[in-house]
């Protein structure tokens, strides 16, 4: 019992940290537990990140995850995106598979008007044709804001003194639907592309770049 | 159940859990927190009724004396910004403010519940509401989206207003707008200005009508206008931005494809036609061929200045004598 409950809390702190990186199941050898990736594309603004994965001995197919990104600018550090889960292959039949995907997300915003923190988390499903060389799939995730701690700086705070600090719940969520593929290079590396749509949680507004894109390049050892 | 899906549901469970179990959070969508209380919410605000929507107004000097409306842009900004010009009481001018409807700390209605022609009926409310006499003159001071929205008004009530200082609309036919917004809002795309505006997506998103919200929201892109071709000096002072009644003109005006150029030329009076030497994005050309719809201008550039020329110092200077001469002539 006690070695379980430790096992879930050092799973739970991964998970809280660190996400999803495209993976194509049927590329893994027996060897290959680790995953490690780059990536670039549009992401709510052009974004770079860097990706890590661990292939968990389990009956089904199973990586706890981690990705790091943030967007172009000329303050670094000031706009990031931690994402921290767990992808399960589900189904596994024949060429067909289908992957679900739950992570925990910490992400930063500032600018001269406010500083957000959010806690979030994102629940995708992925599914699709998948060759030991080759794979493509649909996705369709949603990404909760749940809680978003909003501290207004001194320009808002110059227009506007009462405006108030702290954390306000609910404050969004989005839907991304769209494709994906990927193709081996070699035994042990992967070049991925993600492609799709974003929506607002009321199915009628979208962001302001509405469209999300990927390009990605993993190694597995 | 298998082993790995229990271990994958408790990790998520607990996941889910932890991050929504968060004690003393408040509503983004309570009144005062993100972005100032309405009139509505707040009657201590200064405020009129027209038409059965409360706006937040004010009046400067004797009632008595020719009326000064300043017209705010956007849509969905407010007259805070435009402040300087109860300078024009000293001159003799009433000078009257006013949000419109769904902009700074006037009245919200819904996205669907917009109209443009409805603004215009507001702007005749206004002059009713402070005009003490058939004989009293009445002059527009319109910015931007209130230059448009002025010429609106004049090319349908051609007799109404006795003088018109039109500082920078976008364009009073819809295309010239559009050209205008594109170069406006044109923005580097690995610039900080991207992140700015876009990447706060991900954290706040609300309904069509959840104004406190989307006001809110819209408040965090005024940021990226120091990065921005309209070349303000600073960030321009607000009190509350209106994102959907902004939002339902834009989509309106992509619908309707509006020309509001069609009498304009039997309106003889002369107007003064203000632009700015630093916003890259308006120009003398643009100046020029917006501003030809009236017959009789006067074209001023207003040096050492953006787009907010009315805010901010320097273009005050070099913009209040121009405006007064131009006003004392016709008063």
């Amino acid at each position: 019992m006690k070695n379980t409950i430790i096992k879930i809390l050092l799973l739970l702190l991964i998970q809280r940290i660190t996400n999803a990186q495209n993976i194509n199941w049927r590329a893994f050898s027996q060897d290959q537990k680790h995953l490690i990736g780059v990536n670039t594309g549009l992401d709510y603004g052009l974004s770079y990140g860097v990706n890590y994965g661990r292939k968990l001995n389990t009956k089904l197919s199973m990586v706890l995850n981690g990705e790091f990104s943030l967007p172009s600018g000329n303050k670094v550090l000031e706009d990031f995106k931690v994402k921290m889960g767990v992808q399960l292959e589900l189904i596994h039949s024949g060429n067909f598979s289908a992957t679900v995907k739950v992570n925990g997300i910490f992400r930063r915003f500032e600018n001269d008007y406010a500083r957000l923190l959010n806690f979030g988390s994102e629940f995708a499903t992925v599914a699709g044709y998948y060759k030991p060389r080759w794979y493509i799939a649909g996705e369709i995730s949603f990404d909760k804001a749940i809680v978003t701690h909003i501290k207004h700086l001194s320009a808002a705070l110059d227009n506007n003194p009462d405006l108030t600090t702290g954390w306000y719940i609910p404050t969004g969520g989005n839907f991304a639907y769209g494709i994906q593929s990927g193709m081996a290079l070699g035994q042990k590396n992967d070049l991925n592309l993600k492609i799709g749509k974003l929506l607002n949680q009321n199915f009628k507004t979208e962001p302001t770049l509405p469209f999300y894109f990927q390009i990605g390049y993993n190694r597995r050892f | 159940m298998n082993k790995t899906i229990k271990l994958f549901l408790i990790i998520t469970s607990l996941n889910y859990g932890i991050v929504g179990c968060k004690e003393g959070e408040l509503s983004p969508n309570k009144a005062g927190l993100l972005v100032p209380k309405t009139v509505v919410e707040d009657p201590s605000l200064p405020s009129i009724k027209i038409n059965n929507v409360l706006l937040h107004a004010e009046a400067f000097g004797n009632p008595n004396n020719p009326i000064l409306l300043i017209l705010h842009g956007g849509p969905g900004n407010d007259y805070r910004y435009l402040l300087n010009c109860k300078k024009f009481v000293d001159d003799g001018f009433y000078v009257v403010f006013y949000d419109q409807r769904g902009s700074g700390l006037s009245q919200r209605l819904n996205k669907e519940t917009y109209k443009i022609n409805d603004l215009e009926i507001e702007l005749g409310g206004v002059i009713d509401y402070y005009r003490k006499s058939p004989n009293q003159k009445v002059f527009i001071l319109g910015h931007s989206w209130g230059g448009m929205l002025a010429s609106i008004f004049i090319n349908s009530n051609l007799t109404k207003i006795n003088g018109a200082i039109i500082a920078e609309p976008g364009g009073l036919i819809w295309q010239d707008v559009k050209d205008y917004i594109g170069r406006a809002f044109r923005i580097n795309f690995t610039s900080e200005a991207l992140n700015d505006i876009a990447y706060q997506d991900q954290f706040l998103t609300g309904d069509e009508n959840q104004h406190e919200l989307l006001d809110y929201k819209f408040s965090l892109f005024a940021a990226a206008e120091k990065d921005s071709p309209i070349g303000n000096e600073v960030n321009t002072k607000f009190w509350r931005y209106g994102s959907v009644i902004n939002r339902a003109l834009l989509d309106l005006g992509d619908k309707q494809q509006p020309n509001w150029t069609t009498n304009l030329s039997q309106y003889k009076t002369k107007i003064l036609f203000v632009y700015s030497q630093n916003n890259t994005a308006y120009g003398e050309t643009h100046a020029k061929k917006v501003s030809s719809a009236y017959p009789n201008v006067q074209l001023e550039l207003i040096k050492d200045s953006g787009h907010n020329m009315i805010s901010f110092d320097k273009g005050w200077q070099n913009f209040y004598p121009v405006a007064k001469t131009y006003l004392n002539t016709l008063k």
